[in-house]
């Protein structure tokens, strides 16, 4: 069996009551806008508040400001704020991946420098992968750390990079050594400082006009060598395990949910009808047996299991539902969304209809996942 | 969790007893003693005695194995009369009987092995109905897509062996016990055209090395893997918004996950003497019995509508401890 029977404890049914709780207090619905997922805005007061109750860095050790909890704990406390669509967007990168791998790769001082601020919800990360002519084949990327004295100097041009002008820090996944017939050798991860001499952050406006997407430039900017992130040369592996951690998470089937919550609650009157029934039935069938499916992966990673294939097949098969449950839906109602319309259910159906292609596309494409999953399945 | 040596158990015996040639045979002759006996002789022949899941846990294997045998509805019987009844024993799952001073009329419809079981049992106006097949005044033998027996049982006048207010609902309990057999075949099915498309070359090359190829293995797997959840979860909580669900995404994957596994075979997989078969058809017999994808779909859509917008999410987390 690929998925192991997942349910929540007791304890655990706790946490998420406690969460909806904190929610319903700090973000009582119609008092705020609610986000898409983990697009939903940065709010870095919000942050500060969730670290209080000590659900940020939830995973991490308790001598770096964490909290030694499970993966499952901190899929508990993810799932009630991105099905509130509550301003996750400060702390999103630093708490699912970036202090992960700093706690897995990094050294001691980068432990103690890096973990405690992310763990109060202060320092914010953003992802430094792909390049112009490095997308899904991230073995391709030209930007290069020579190293001088005390450090390494980095030249090249990262793209697509959410939230770098608004993040403290990234995560730069560049080369090191010189290109070898194992593409994946000489590649490096380094730990940058947005604010650095020679970096230049550009918009690069979305298709829906937001502007939380950049290109960062990198001139000759100086990294010291404190700051290279786990083993020079082994970048490549712990950038794969970061990706791991992208993937399989209740981002990945919650991006669209709140439309159908919306609907279902400015227009009850259409499940009278049969089409919106199904329509209806359908969605929350997937999105519970997805939802099993993910904490599956969850309790695997608690167990200290690689769950890889398994994160990349829920991915590839949420993202897809993501989309079609927008389809369903504008289906049912026939209405072109207004930007400024009138009804919250119109405003966020109007954002996830522009933002939805990007769902198979971001944290590793639908065709590299089914290339990571069947390669996967012939092993099990 | 579910008691992994009686499962263990069940899979020995069931992967040992249901060859390809008993599975066959099974079909063309509209019975399989041989099947049945090893089967009721190992002790699995009356899963009522078991915790329902363990019970589904052993049917899952049932399904994953294309077992010709009534397991399924010695299950359902058993949970209908709320104790476990002597098996053979069928359920049908649609009549137009009618109990008048204590005399059973008309017809059982869509009996499974109605001919060749030992009793049948039929739900009347929310009365369980325990009659004997030898009592019957006609048999009319008819196959589903899976040339399974469905038997259609007329009665006259015949004297039920058992009444009892029916324990549970016929079409909710009937439906889980279809999420089992279904998330078994299509595990059976996926293990089977994985490995079929590593062996089977063309151009040179596995077929499994084809990327168009490989969309198709990973669209089984999904389906697979999300019908085993469901059924996990409809087991450990079989209310009313867990078997709806269950069915509703166990009848849709038996219409994409057979789709694909067919096109990965190709020519083979449309002979009788390869094993593609005993799955894809059984699954497209199963999406149908008590009630397919939009029935639940429906239902499930309806409940949670009610419930109102803020208790949609509790549901998804919580099923029917909310709706």
């Amino acid at each position: 069996m690929l998925f192991a029977p997942a349910d929540l404890t007791d304890a655990e049914l706790e946490l998420q009551r406690e969460v909806r709780e904190f929610l319903a207090e700090e973000l009582p619905r119609g008092t705020f806008d609610p986000g898409l997922g983990m697009g939903a805005p940065r709010d870095r007061a919000f942050s500060a508040r969730l670290a209080g109750r000590g659900w940020l860095g939830m995973a991490l050790p308790t001598r770096y400001g964490g909290h030694d909890r499970s993966a499952v704990d901190r899929f508990v406390v993810t799932e009630e704020l991105l099905r509130w669509g509550a301003p996750v967007g400060h702390h999103w990168v630093a708490d699912r991946q970036t202090g992960p791998i700093i706690n897995r790769f990094g050294s001691e001082e980068q432990k103690q420098r890096f973990l405690p601020p992310i763990c109060r919800g202060e320092l914010s990360f953003a992802i430094g992968m792909s390049e112009p002519e490095a997308g899904s084949d991230l073995a391709a990327v030209r930007t290069r750390a020579t190293p001088v004295d005390g450090g390494w100097v980095v030249n090249g041009t990262k793209v697509w990079t959410s939230g770098a002008h608004a993040s403290d820090w990234f995560v730069v996944l560049c080369r090191t050594g010189d290109s070898t017939e194992d593409r994946h050798a000489g590649l490096s991860q380094l730990i940058v400082d947005l604010a650095s001499d020679g970096l230049t952050i550009t918009p690069i406006p979305f298709l829906s006009g937001h502007r939380d997407f950049n290109e960062v430039a990198l001139e000759d900017v100086f990294v010291p060598h404190e700051l290279v992130l786990g083993a020079v040369g082994g970048g490549w592996a712990q950038n794969t395990s970061e990706l791991a951690h992208e993937r399989g998470g209740p981002e990945r089937w919650l991006s669209t949910y709140l439309v159908l919550e919306e609907l279902v609650r400015s227009r009850p009157g259409l499940f009278d009808g049969e089409r919106a029934r199904l329509a209806l039935g359908d969605a929350v069938a997937r999105l519970w047996g997805m939802r099993r499916m993910s904490l599956s992966v969850a309790r695997m990673i608690d167990a200290g299991e690689a769950p890889s294939v398994q994160s990349a097949l829920v991915k590839e098969m949420a993202t897809r539902f993501e989309q079609d449950l927008l389809e369903r839906i504008q289906e049912l109602i026939a209405l072109e969304p207004l930007g400024e319309g009138d009804s919250l259910f119109e405003r966020l159906l109007f954002e996830a209809v522009l933002s939805a292609p990007s769902f198979t596309v971001r944290g590793g494409t639908n065709e590299i996942l089914r290339s990571v999953a069947a390669k996967g399945l012939g092993s099990l | 969790m579910s008691d992994w040596l009686l499962v263990d158990g069940a899979r020995r015996l069931l992967a040992d007893t249901c060859t390809h040639e008993v599975v066959q045979a099974a079909e063309s002759d509209g019975w399989s003693a041989v099947a049945w006996e090893a089967i009721a002789g190992a002790g699995y022949g009356s899963l009522a005695e078991l915790p329902v899941s363990d019970a589904l846990a052993v049917l899952a294997v049932a399904g994953e194995y294309a077992a010709p045998v009534p397991l399924a509805d010695g299950l359902l019987a058993g949970w209908l009369l709320g104790e476990p009844v002597a098996a053979p024993v069928a359920v049908a799952p649609a009549n137009d009987l009618r109990l008048l001073d204590g005399r059973l009329s008309g017809r059982a419809l869509r009996v499974p092995w109605g001919h060749a079981v030992e009793h049948v049992l039929a739900v009347v106006d929310g009365t369980a109905v325990l009659v004997g097949v030898a009592s019957a005044a006609g048999v009319e033998r008819q196959v589903n897509l899976a040339g399974e027996p469905r038997d259609s049982l007329l009665f006259e006048e015949a004297e039920p062996e058992v009444v009892h207010p029916a324990a549970c609902d016929l079409l909710e309990r009937g439906a889980l016990t279809r999420v089992a057999l279904i998330s078994g075949a299509l595990t059976g099915m996926a293990r089977l055209t994985v490995a079929y498309a590593a062996e089977r070359r063309q151009f040179g090359r596995p077929i499994a090395a084809f990327q168009a190829v490989q969309r198709h293995l990973v669209d089984i797997t999904q389906d697979a893997s999300l019908v085993a959840a469901a059924a996990d979860g409809a087991a450990r909580l079989p209310g009313l918004f867990e078997i709806a669900a269950a069915k509703v995404l166990a009848s849709s994957a038996a219409v994409s996950a057979t789709r694909a596994a067919h096109q990965v075979h190709g020519a083979m997989g449309m002979t009788q003497e390869y094993r593609l078969h005993h799955f894809t058809r059984r699954l497209w017999a199963w999406r149908h019995e008590y009630g397919d994808e939009r029935h639940w779909a429906s239902q499930l859509g309806g409940a949670v509508a009610a419930a109102g917008a803020q208790r949609l999410y509790p549901a998804v987390t919580s099923g029917s401890q909310v709706v």
